[in-house]
């Protein structure tokens, strides 16, 4: 289960309880201009995750950790996909999230509105 | 990095525009929107960023390849009354679904869309206006009248999409148009 917040110009993900071993990650802070957006995505669970370095893959229980697809390097925190919550980066270390949250709909709401209000650049 | 995309992007985003037409946006899942688009999760997400990424560029490929059009043939239009009176019958009206759903359903949510919307009915009002014999789109705005048909086309499109065929813009336009007693 992850925490997902957004604190100034950063979106914060905070990774949950035992899960933390299992990602081998506790915290991901990423600036939201690199952020391209969120979606509530339960499907994703069904998809092949590539190959897991490093992290636990126990199909069907647990996906967490980082997994190499297409050249792509995803980072996963899942147990339950019905509650899945995909968020797209750009210029970062993982090209996305996949993350599990308590609430699919809020988070996807939160991280696109703070990604949509207008910014000076 | 990665493999090349293997799809058209404006294909994909037609096939997008034709389920946010038909459905609510919370009723197309991303699952159906890879079974079709035939895009692979990971693509549509590397090249969209999200489904509201998608349903944007949806919503403006719609905007300008349907909803234009149908401004600027009234524009264009020798008997501009006519083809207004026709569109208030409900000819081409279907070409307006993902504006109106996009109208009720998501502008209130998001000032992206609403931003897309407002334009797009001031465009609709501008070439109602100008069938009309009013001066918009010259520097003057939209007369209420204008805005009262494009609000009758979409509202008679509505009821149009329940099942039932609806004559009631152009009976209303008939009525409007009868020489005063």
């Amino acid at each position: 289960m992850a925490q997902v917040s957004i604190s100034g110009d950063t979106l914060v993900v905070e990774i949950e309880g035992l899960n933390k071993l299992w990602a081998l990650k506790s915290r991901l802070e990423i600036p939201l201009r690199n952020v391209r957006g969120a979606t509530v995505d339960p499907g994703i669970g069904r998809e092949p995750k590539g190959i897991r370095a490093p992290g636990a893959h126990v199909p069907g229980i647990i996906t967490a950790g980082t997994f190499h697809v297409d050249g792509e390097r995803i980072f996963w925190d899942v147990r339950d996909p019905a509650k899945a919550v995909v968020i797209e980066l750009r210029d970062e270390r993982y090209a996305r999230l996949v993350v599990q949250v308590t609430d699919p709909r809020a988070t996807t709401d939160l991280v696109e509105r703070a990604i949509a209000r207008p910014r000076t650049e | 990095m990665g493999r090349p995309r293997s799809f058209d992007e404006t294909e994909a985003i037609v096939a997008a525009a034709g389920l946010f037409a038909g459905r609510a946006y919370d009723g197309v899942s991303v699952d159906d929107l890879v079974a079709h688009l035939g895009v692979h999760r990971n693509s549509l997400y590397k090249v969209f960023g999200s489904k509201r990424g998608l349903y944007l560029a949806a919503l403006r490929w719609h905007l300008a390849q349907r909803v234009r059009p149908l401004a600027d043939r009234l524009r264009a239009a020798a008997d501009p009354a006519r083809v207004l009176r026709d569109l208030l019958a409900g000819d081409g009206a279907g070409d307006l679904d993902l504006l109106l759903l996009a109208t009720v359903e998501r502008a209130p949510q998001d000032p992206e869309v609403a931003r897309e919307v407002a334009d797009a009915l001031r465009d609709l009002d501008e070439a109602v206006d100008l069938a009309l014999g009013g001066t918009a789109g010259r520097g003057g705005a939209p007369s209420p009248l204008a805005q009262a048909f494009t609000a009758t086309i979409l509202g008679a499109r509505l009821r149009t999409r329940t099942g039932a065929a609806t004559a009631s813009g152009a009976v209303l336009f008939d009525r409007m148009r009868q020489p005063e007693h």
